[in-house]
């Protein structure tokens, strides 16, 4: 399967910026299921400096810098991706149990299990604590198939949260998401991550994107699409295992990674300084993603 | 005096402190009694002073360190620093046993090294387990965007710093590790340059190593650093003046022979760092930092810090400036490290590290956390994270209640807390009152990197323990200093490396020239601020004076004169009220004086002028601290001698604080550079004073009054810009406003009048950078020529004039208000064009991300 994918975000200031610094995570980097033939950012006024850099968990970032006045900012990311066949056949049912994963997490002897470790804590957006645990043990047995109970985790907070792009926003804090059980895919990955991390099991944030088709017999519109996330399990038998409690999936053949980190703040897609600007801004984001070859 | 002589028995008062530990070793005595070899030649010499003496040797060391303003600032404590405090009896350790502190010191500054480069490479330390993952990874400061940042060379800390306690069996053990800003080396600077003022025979006879070599290494191996070739332009990177430690900051800065930036001051434009000064951008190629790790960089590290450059993480990765220390060291204060540096020191030396650490327990380690939870009372506990919320406890302090308690905290978060077995320090001699004392003391010792391995401080910081104050002995525990005498046993010669002295020739070239445009600014408000301070002052001495003399005015010329004070100070609406009490003014007027928060006061002016000073402390002479540690006193002061002290005569106090702004003005007269910053500084004084008589002029005598109240007036107006007897010579006895209007506005002679200012305004200008080569007048230029025109076309007598009814000199009211209008005007284009207006970066967070659905 092979994908083009197309990630503009237009900033509009109310008054003129002379200067901004920022580091995008708009380019999906490899993995074991994926290879970035090609990626590049377009920006809008030209940047003075740009630079590609990998990042600490690997991910391919862009920083850049504008100095031009300028009341618009247009970053504009294209990316052609090939996903590698499917993704291997998760044994759910009868995988290492919960106490099993938990005693292997232990063990210092191994390296993977070791570094795996660091997405056991907390992170800036996403803190362990009684709620996140008190919601996750309706989902965790001690002697079940640990990939069996994230696979519950994900379908109940598809099942019991309602998805709402109106109820929230980038910093909307998880004890709200769970008290209102409601949110947008960013905050159910940060949930279940809180919920992964809060039982002592390792869990990281994935942002990328989700193949969406239109209804039967009608074209895809341009722009339609959105940046997504999902959140990965690791399992020190089966590695690290992505699901989507958005969409109540295992990751499949239509998710395509761009980057991951602890949490959002590790990936966020344009961040960065602006000096002036006035008192308001605009964003507006715009995504297609486009199957280039290849049928499900 | 109470020294004890070697062979006799300790004294009363010398030992068995309730703060000393019983088995504590002490520095100075034996356990039976007989002095210490190496105190034997101090101790002695301290006893041939006799007590009298030494206190007055006492007094003296406080006197220098408040003329050189040195200060320790508690956060929130605006302009009152707290006295840096020092002991005048330094510590004694004698060069053998300091032959093993400082190997010591240069093997665990390399090991951190070691350590530093592979957390944030391979971390081959957390892989192999030597070091727990959660220790590193759930650490604050463990910086993620800091991944494969390093310093050009071997040595990645640049400089660096150990806390060490002697315990009771007389080894030194490190209690703790300084990596990321290292502070206390301008400290131990201050001291030993007081010592040897104070003790010059003592100092030179026990033969102390110098501190000079560490200065020197540092300023070699930062001038090294540059990476864009050339003579590295070094800056020093301060929070500002509210950092604790801005004493040092301006100390080190002048000493290195650095500018003394802040993060708004600098900028990253096309892949480099520049500083922003009055000719545009200048490159910048080192930075050493007193900014946290954390607020470097808002675009990738702390988003609404105000402290750091935007992109300078970015221009550190593409290798075109360097940060000392390299932002992300911070990891390495994380105290659970103490735990494991001895295996890092097995895996990467093959060997234990010559220098014990206090035995430490990090709790995130269940038998740690186990062993720690079971003998609270015994350790000493710390946060891994210094902070804010940063304490250090012992255990045997608190009550079951807060012991129950911190286990609470501890059980909570364990992997956030250390525990440390209790070192009693060991006590050394400190003089107190009229007596001496022991008391338990910390040494912090200091290493700078040099060409191939780390060069250590002969000495360093001592801290002594206050009665009364905690287990903490810190600065911030406001615990009194000591200087550390290293003794040699020979006199040492002094080693200044001649390299050390070029590059600062070289550097010294570079920075005469530029100045940061926010220094430029400040200094331009400071002489705005004196000047309104002053003329402030000029104008109420003479109304009190006025209003208790023989001749008290009439009731409308008393009104005229307190609505001046309100018109000048802008201190409305004061006296201009209909209800206000014009015949009870002296609540009023003191308020001018004294109100802190009323801008306009007298007293918001000298608080303004002294935040000024703070920000250009390092273009100020070592002269002026004096003057402004009496301005400070004064102004401290002066509500109760004011308000309480009913003999007191209001003008006298104020007197003498005009004095001390004249002695102020004096000064840069006579000892600051003829730079852009005089400049500026003489523009803003020039431009304020040249208000302030025009808004006394419209006060006073355009009204027209009865010719026997109008003489009083005029007199007032003459009499507070020190300009009556210039007119009394000039015209006897005749008080004519139109003589007045000629001395004040048109006489180019008269340092006080307004054409002398717009004559000294010009000439500066012309001194500027772009100050128009190519013909063309700046706007500034231009308002103050057409204020200077007005004036010499105007006819004084005519504008003196009164038609009998006419109630105001209303051409004159014109005259004045236009030039008023005009010089504002020119000091707000003079800051559109030279001073930084950009605000500070804004982080594009919340609402400005975008939202992953």
């Amino acid at each position: 399967m092979k994908y083009r994918i197309r990630h503009t975000t237009r900033y509009s200031y109310a008054d003129t910026v002379s200067q901004c610094h920022s580091i995008a995570h708009l380019l999906p980097r490899n993995t074991f299921y994926q290879r970035c033939n090609s990626a590049s950012i377009q920006l809008d006024p030209l940047p003075a400096t740009g630079a590609d850099r990998t990042d600490y968990f690997g991910n391919h970032t862009y920083h850049f810098s504008v100095q031009v006045p300028h009341k618009v900012l247009q970053v504009t990311a294209v990316s052609e991706v090939d996903i590698l066949g499917g993704r291997q056949n998760l044994s759910l049912d009868f995988g290492a149990s919960c106490r099993e994963v938990r005693a292997m997490l232990a063990d210092r002897s191994r390296e993977e299990n070791l570094m795996a470790r660091e997405f056991t804590l907390d992170s800036p957006m996403v803190q362990a604590g009684p709620a996140l645990a008190d919601y996750a043990r309706g989902s965790f047995a001690e002697d079940q198939s640990f990939l069996g109970c994230v696979r519950d985790l994900t379908e109940r907070i598809f099942s019991e949260f309602t998805y709402d792009t109106r109820y929230t926003d980038v910093a909307t804090p998880l004890a709200d998401v769970i008290r209102h059980r409601r949110g947008v895919c960013q905050d159910f990955a940060h949930l279940a991550i809180g919920c992964l991390r809060s039982m002592g099991f390792a869990a990281r944030y994935v942002s990328g994107y989700l193949e969406t088709l239109p209804p039967p017999g009608q074209p895809k519109l341009e722009g339609s699409d959105a940046s997504h996330a999902w959140f990965s399990a690791y399992s020190p038998t089966d590695g690290w295992c992505d699901f989507d409690p958005t969409n109540n999936l295992l990751a499949s053949q239509q998710h395509i990674t761009t980057a991951w980190g602890r949490d959002y703040s590790d990936v966020t897609p344009v961040k960065g300084t602006i000096l002036g600007g006035g008192s308001s801004h605009g964003l507006e984001v715009e995504v297609d993603v486009h199957r280039v070859e290849g049928a499900l | 005096m109470r020294f004890q002589d070697q062979t006799s028995a300790p004294a009363p008062g010398m030992t068995g402190q309730a703060l000393a530990a019983a088995d504590a070793w002490n520095e100075a005595y034996r356990p039976d009694g007989t002095v210490r070899e190496h105190w034997q030649y101090l101790l002695g010499s301290l006893q041939a002073f006799g007590a009298e003496a030494f206190t007055a040797r006492q007094q003296m060391v406080e006197r220098l360190l408040r003329d050189d303003g040195a200060t320790y600032n508690d956060y929130g404590q605006r302009l009152a620093g707290r006295d840096w405090k020092l002991d005048p009896i330094p510590l004694l350790i004698d060069s053998r046993e300091w032959a093993h502190i400082e190997s010591g010191i240069r093997e665990r500054a390399e090991l951190l090294n070691l350590v530093l480069r592979d957390l944030y490479g391979q971390r081959e330390l957390i892989r192999l387990g030597v070091i727990p993952a959660e220790l590193v990874f759930g650490h604050r400061d463990f910086l993620r965007p800091c991944q494969g940042i390093t310093v050009p060379g071997e040595q990645q800390l640049v400089q660096y710093a150990a806390d060490m306690v002697r315990g009771a069996d007389g080894a030194m053990r490190i209690i703790s590790d300084r990596t990321q800003i290292p502070s206390g080396t301008g400290y131990a600077l201050e001291n030993r340059m007081v010592m040897s003022r104070v003790f010059p025979s003592l100092f030179r006879d026990s033969h102390v190593h110098r501190l000079s070599l560490y200065f020197n290494s540092l300023r070699l191996k930062l001038n090294a650093l540059g990476p864009n070739g050339g003579v590295a332009r070094v800056v020093m990177l301060t929070p500002g003046a509210y950092n604790e430690t801005y004493f040092e900051h301006v100390l080190l800065a002048n000493h290195l022979g650095y500018s003394l930036v802040q993060g708004s001051d600098l900028t990253v434009r096309d892949g480099y760092v520049w500083m922003k000064t009055l000719d545009g951008l200048s490159r910048i190629d080192v930075i050493l930092r007193r900014v946290d790790d954390y607020f470097c960089d808002p675009v990738e590290l702390k988003g609404d810090s105000q402290l750091g450059v935007p992109g300078l993480l970015e221009v550190i990765r593409s290798g075109r400036v360097v940060v000392a220390n390299p932002l992300g060291s911070g990891i390495l204060e994380n105290g659970g490290l103490l735990k494991y540096l001895p295996a890092a020191a097995r895996h990467f030396l093959g060997r234990d590290p010559l220098l014990e650490a206090a035995p430490t327990y990090w709790c995130g380690d269940p038998e740690d956390l186990a062993h720690t939870l079971d003998r609270l009372p015994q350790l000493v506990v710390k946060t891994t994270v210094r902070g804010a919320s940063y304490r250090t406890t012992y255990g045997g302090e608190l009550s079951a209640g807060q012991l129950a308690e911190l286990g609470e905290a501890i059980r909570a978060r364990p992997m956030h807390f250390i525990a440390q077995e209790y070192l009693p320090p060991s006590v050394a001699p400190v003089w107190e009152g009229d007596a001496g004392f022991s008391r338990p003391s910390v040494l912090r010792s200091f290493a700078v990197a040099g060409e191939s391995s780390y060069i250590v401080m002969p000495g360093g910081l001592t801290r002594v323990g206050q009665p009364g104050a905690g287990v903490e002995i810190s600065n911030r525990a406001g615990s009194l200093s000591k200087d550390t005498w290293v003794l040699a046993s020979e006199p040492e010669r002094d080693e200044s490396p001649a390299a050390g002295v070029a590059g600062t020739e070289a550097g010294r070239i570079w920075l005469g020239m530029e100045l940061p445009s926010r220094v430029v600014e400040n200094l331009f408000w400071l002489g705005r601020y004196t000047e309104r301070a002053e003329s402030a002052l000029r104008l109420l001495r003479t109304v009190f004076n006025r209003l208790s003399g023989a001749n008290t005015p009439d009731p409308g010329s008393r009104l005229m004169l307190l609505r001046a004070v309100t018109q000048l100070t802008c201190t409305y609406p004061g006296f201009m009220d209909e209800s206000a009490n014009s015949t009870e003014p002296r609540e009023e007027l003191l308020s001018v004086v004294l109100d802190r928060d009323r801008p306009g006061s007298v007293a918001a002016s000298i608080t303004a002028l002294l935040n000024a000073v703070d920000e250009v402390r390092d273009f100020m002479s070592a002269d002026t601290q004096r003057i402004l540690n009496d301005l400070r006193d004064t102004m401290e002061q002066l509500p109760d001698r004011l308000r309480h002290s009913y003999s007191v005569v209001p003008e006298e106090e104020l007197d003498a604080l005009v004095t001390t702004l004249l002695a102020l003005a004096g000064l840069t007269q006579e000892s600051m550079m003829r730079g852009q910053g005089w400049h500026f500084l003489e523009m803003g004084r020039r431009m304020e004073r040249t208000l302030q008589i025009l808004s006394l002029l419209r006060s006073l005598w355009v009204q027209v009054v009865p010719g026997r109240e109008e003489s009083v007036l005029l007199e007032t107006a003459l009499l507070s810009v020190d300009s009556l007897i210039t007119y009394r010579r000039r015209y006897q006895q005749h008080m004519d406003i139109g003589n007045g209007l000629d001395l004040l506005l048109l006489e180019p002679g008269n340092p006080r009048s307004v054409m002398y200012q717009l004559n000294e305004l010009q000439k500066h200008l012309e001194q500027l950078p772009n100050s128009g080569e190519s013909g063309k007048l700046s706007r500034q230029a231009r308002a103050l020529l057409e204020a200077g025109t007005n004036l010499r076309l105007a006819d004084m007598q005519q504008l003196a004039a009164a038609d009998q009814g006419q109630y105001l000199r209303s051409e004159l009211d014109q005259l004045l208000s236009r030039t008023h209008h005009l010089v504002a005007q020119a000091a707000t284009a003079l800051g559109d064009q030279y001073f930084d207006h950009t605000g500070g970066p804004r982080p594009l967070v919340r609402g400005d991300w975008e939202v992953q659905t």
